[in-house]
């Protein structure tokens, strides 16, 4: 039997049950439309989450105290995991700052505290640090001007407000010149950030305050070491010199001359590109995982609506037999069925995914966060298609088969 | 054209065998109209089931144009009954949402035929039937005597060799039943071999030769004499 004619005869077929066609298809149709949605999603989630790391700085390296577990690129310094631990300290900042790859470097400790403004106040996060943060991290000063290392020399109390803490506190007013009271410590405002949105692991930027790290240190946590050291590479080609270069500094000046036994860990952008890559990648095949559970249950419909179609025509069957189709030719024409509405179903699920994806992304733009992207991967659409016409195949052979080896004279019998 | 020698069939049902066919022997050549008759369960439909290849014997000898069956694999099987065989049933088996022209179509989508040489083919089917008109109607909008016309039509599309007919007349009323054996009488007088299985009378009086089975056996292989030739379907029927 040529093709075009299992093909027409297929069609024809799906035509004669044009409402059960429909029906049997929808499974597949919300099935392949959550796959599309759900992966035009994850994809904009995982952009968003990795455009922020990227949005950081570039060429960035981060010191963090306390040593790692040296196996994985992945697991976690002691420091992470809520122990204080006070290795990295000025001189080391100082010592790093020497290094001829090294373009810049900053320091910096954080801590949760209440700001007051008059009668409005708010919990925050602040940031003590020097001068050259701004630089590093890319934050850009919507008014005023950042503290400067003599800011830091003098111990002068100026902080640099996030845009939205700016609007809680002092509303339409000119922030500039304003006293605050942090952690019980009067600042006097120099500095607004323009909007940055979420940082990296959700941190909320617009909700920061940042002060000079010598008034952070000593007035306010009472401490003399750093929760990170931040370090710009002069270029992108230094960075693993630059690493190798940190690690050696710091086992010289912290005394290590066994490598197991590191007192901090140095982690890359590259490394929390990829720790959130795998992250957000986890996430997507969680969501497609789910998406596939009604693929299967579609794919299921399919097969036990072609199970019924099978039955009903027995006689056709019977009767396509005695006038010559072979087993082969049966079999190719059922699961030529089961392919079409399936396919007919992914195509379908893709147009109305991929509409779904684009409101999506108009509500979540606007509600949600700004750099939220329209991400619809072709090979989500790809896959989509393959992947209803594989199930087509797949649960539409038992049926088929069932058909193909039907026999003749039975079938013709049948009632 | 057809010769078939100490053909038996046997069945298990229910773990039992049963002897639908106990050995028969006989020869049709190209262009007899043979009925075959017999009482229920005398194994006539089991004997037509053979000679149109949808079944095999259990023992014995079938050949049919030099072809012995027990050399054909399935697939050749489906070929010539696809490329010689006509077949026309009770139930006329039409797809019923399928218009005429789709119903008459189904073999030549089994065959080698060149598609562009289809609706030649299909179009003087259906008009050796006289439904040139309903071409385009749906089979399950016809008239019993017109779906059995569609069927004739379906099984001569191909230019079989042989056409075999299992109570053709069965489901329809005596003025039908008198219009299709008139397109027998005439497709004989064209030449085509036809085998008629029928438990009516006067539905075998328009062949020419007389096949009565009893328990799986011939009791009976001559040609008729007493015809009614003279008579049109509607008057014999009547």
């Amino acid at each position: 039997m040529k093709f075009q004619d299992v093909a027409k005869t297929s069609v024809e077929a799906l035509k004669r049950n044009k409402t059960r066609s429909i029906l049997t298809m929808l499974g597949i149709i919300i099935g392949i439309a959550s796959v599309i949605l759900l992966m035009s999603l994850g994809q904009s989630a995982q952009n968003l989450i990795l455009n922020q790391v990227q949005g950081t700085g570039s060429n960035l390296i981060f010191v963090i105290p306390g040593g790692t577990d040296k196996g994985s690129r992945f697991s976690s310094p002691a420091s992470v995991q809520g122990i204080v631990i006070k290795t990295l300290i000025q001189d080391d900042l100082d010592a790093l700052k020497r290094e001829p790859t090294i373009a810049k470097a900053s320091a910096e400790v954080r801590g949760q505290a209440k700001i007051v403004y008059q009668n409005n106040d708010s919990t925050v996060t602040f940031d003590g640090t020097n001068a050259d943060f701004f630089s590093i991290r890319n934050f850009t000063i919507a008014r005023g001007a950042a503290f400067t290392d003599s800011d830091l020399n003098s111990f002068n109390r100026v902080a640099v407000l996030g845009s939205e803490i700016s609007k809680t506190l002092f509303g339409e007013l000119d922030p500039i010149g304003k006293t605050i009271r942090l952690k019980d410590v009067s600042f006097r405002v120099v500095g607004v950030l323009d909007a940055k949105g979420l940082g990296p692991f959700g941190i909320d930027q617009d909700n920061l305050v940042l002060v000079p790290i010598t008034v952070a240190q000593r007035q306010m946590l009472g401490i003399n070491y750093f929760n990170v050291i931040t370090v710009e590479a002069s270029d992108a080609y230094t960075i693993d010199f630059t690493k190798a270069r940190i690690i050696s500094v710091l086992r010289q000046d912290h005394r290590i001359t066994d490598p197991h036994k590191d007192d901090f860990t140095i982690r890359t952008q590259e490394d929390a590109l990829a720790l959130l890559g795998n992250i957000t990648s986890i996430m997507k095949l969680f969501l497609i995982s789910i998406a596939c559970i009604s693929l299967i249950v579609g794919g299921i419909g399919i097969m036990n609506i072609m199970l019924v179609s099978v039955v009903e025509r027995t006689r056709e069957i019977g009767l396509r037999k005695a006038v010559g189709a072979t087993n082969n030719d049966i079999l190719q024409q059922f699961l030529f069925e089961a392919v079409m509405l399936t396919f007919a179903g992914g195509v379908i699920g893709i147009v109305i995914g991929s509409g779904l994806s684009v409101l999506a992304y108009v509500v979540l733009s606007k509600l949600v966060s700004t750099g939220w992207t329209l991400s619809l991967p072709i090979s989500a659409v790809i896959l989509a298609a393959g992947v209803s016409s594989l199930i087509g195949l797949v649960f539409g052979i038992y049926p088929a088969r069932k058909a193909a080896i039907a026999n003749p004279i039975d079938s013709l019998r049948y009632e | 054209m057809i010769s078939v020698k100490n053909l038996a069939k046997e069945y298990l049902v229910d773990e039992t065998a049963t002897k639908a066919l106990r050995g028969i022997s006989f020869d049709i050549d190209e262009g007899e109209f043979v009925a075959v008759m017999g009482p229920s369960g005398s194994g006539k439909s089991t004997l037509l089931h053979i000679l149109s290849f949808l079944d095999r014997p259990t023992v014995g000898s079938y050949t049919f144009l030099g072809k012995s069956i027990q050399d054909l694999s399935d697939q050749e099987l489906a070929h010539i009954r696809n490329q010689e065989m006509g077949f026309i049933f009770q139930a006329f088996n039409l797809l019923s949402r399928s218009s005429v022209y789709q119903n008459v179509e189904i073999p030549l989508l089994y065959s080698d035929l060149p598609v562009r040489e289809r609706r030649p083919r299909i179009l003087s089917a259906v008009a050796s039937v006289g439904l040139s008109e309903k071409l385009g109607t749906e089979a399950g909008r016809l008239s019993g005597g017109q779906k059995q016309r569609v069927a004739i039509a379906r099984a001569l599309v191909n230019e079989p060799a042989i056409v075999f007919a299992d109570e053709p007349t069965g489901n329809l009323d005596s003025e039908s039943g008198g219009e299709v054996m008139e397109i027998f009488e005439k497709l004989h007088n064209q030449g085509r071999t036809i085998v008629l299985v029928t438990h009516e009378t006067y539905t075998s009086e328009f062949a020419r030769r007389l096949i009565r089975l009893k328990d799986g056996l011939i009791e009976v292989d001559e040609p008729i004499v007493k015809r009614h030739r003279h008579l049109n379907g509607e008057k014999l029927f009547k």
